[in-house]
Order: C-alpha cells, then sequence, then structure tokens
C-alpha cells in the first residue's frame, strides 16, 4: 500500500546504476553459460554418448540416465569448484611473485 | 544473484533484460536441439521423407532432452539454494 500515490500504479524509485546493472548482467550470463554447458555435458555422457547415431528408444528417462544425471551434475560443480579454487591460487601466486606464466 | 540492492527501476530494468535473454536462450534451445536430433536420427538417406523410425526417434529424442534439461534444472536449483544457505 501507498501512502504518497495514491491507489494507483506505483511509479518506479531510483534511477538506473549503469555498473550495477552491468555487474548483474555478468553475472547472469556467466550463470546461464554454465547451466547450458552443464546441460550439454551431461547429455552427452548420460544419454547419448554417439552424437552422431543414437537409437532413442523412448522419451522418457530411463531409471540409469535419471542417477547418471544427478551424478553428473554433482561431479561437475565439484569440478567447478577445484577449478575456481586453483585458478586463484595460481592468480595469487602470480601476483606474489608479480609475473604470470612467464 | 541477489536482488534486495536493486531499486525499483534497477528491477523493472532487469525484468527486462532477463525476459529478452530467456527468449534468446529458447531460440538457441530449439536450434540446437533440432541439430542434436537430426545428428541423432537421420541416418536413412534413400529417400527425402523421415522413415517411420526416424520419426519416432527424433519425438524420442525431443521428449528426453526437454526432460533431461527440466531434472539438470533441478538439481542447479537446489545445488544454488545450498550454496546461498552455505554463504
Amino acid at each position: 500500500m501507498s501512502f504518497l500515490f495514491g491507489g494507483g500504479n506505483r511509479s518506479v524509485e531510483g534511477s538506473v546504476d549503469p555498473a550495477k546493472i552491468e555487474m548483474a548482467v555478468a553475472e547472469l550470463d556467466m550463470i546461464t553459460d554454465v547451466f547450458n554447458r552443464l546441460v550439454n555435458s551431461c547429455h552427452t555422457k548420460c544419454i547419448s554418448q554417439n552424437p552422431n547415431n543414437h537409437r532413442y528408444v523412448e522419451g522418457d528417462l530411463l531409471k540409469g540416465e535419471s542417477v547418471c544425471i544427478d551424478r553428473c551434475t554433482a561431479k561437475f560443480f565439484e569440478v567447478n569448484k577445484k577449478v575456481g579454487e586453483r585458478m586463484s591460487a595460481m592468480g595469487s601466486a602470480a601476483q606474489a611473485t608479480g609475473s604470470f606464466g612467464r | 544473484m541477489d536482488f534486495s540492492q536493486f531499486n525499483g527501476s534497477e528491477q523493472a530494468h532487469m525484468t527486462k533484460v532477463i525476459e529478452k535473454k530467456q527468449m534468446q536462450d529458447f531460440m538457441r534451445l530449439y536450434s540446437g536441439l533440432v541439430e542434436k536430433c537430426f545428428n541423432a536420427c537421420a541416418q536413412d538417406f534413400t529417400s527425402k521423407a523421415l522413415t517411420t523410425n526416424e520419426s519416432t526417434c527424433v519425438q524420442n529424442c525431443t521428449d528426453k532432452f526437454l526432460k533431461h534439461s527440466e531434472r539438470v534444472g533441478a538439481r542447479f536449483a537446489e545445488h544454488n539454494a545450498e550454496q546461498m544457505q552455505g554463504k
């Protein structure tokens, strides 16, 4: 209930901070990208190992495929975390020595 | 993603941005799926029309991918929720 503008449409308050928006968009893009890669990777690993010739017997997920998908997503996130840790370790090591890969 | 830091006009802007991205993502999903199911199912080029087997294969391929995507989405959301709680 807004007491400033009466019972009708409330106009939005505040202005748009471009830097904040840009960061949010970048984060959203990254999350979407991770999700798409996850879907494609786990599809190849769990459902169709041969993308150029696969006989789909039915439209529902088989029991084995479902289990595989659950495990695949869990492993993917673990790999994501490990890679992140490794890269930040390398990043801080590079900062300490003042060089990067040279 | 934490929306509590955004004011009203920023939230409105983000909503529009998200809608546009969802649209683009849907188009990408569609064309990706067409290619995937074509590569997997279309094997017999002795005729222009899809054989019955190929046709069934395409239907199953599409259904299966969408169910797969749904399941991955559920696991993804669970994982994100755990991450948020952990923080």
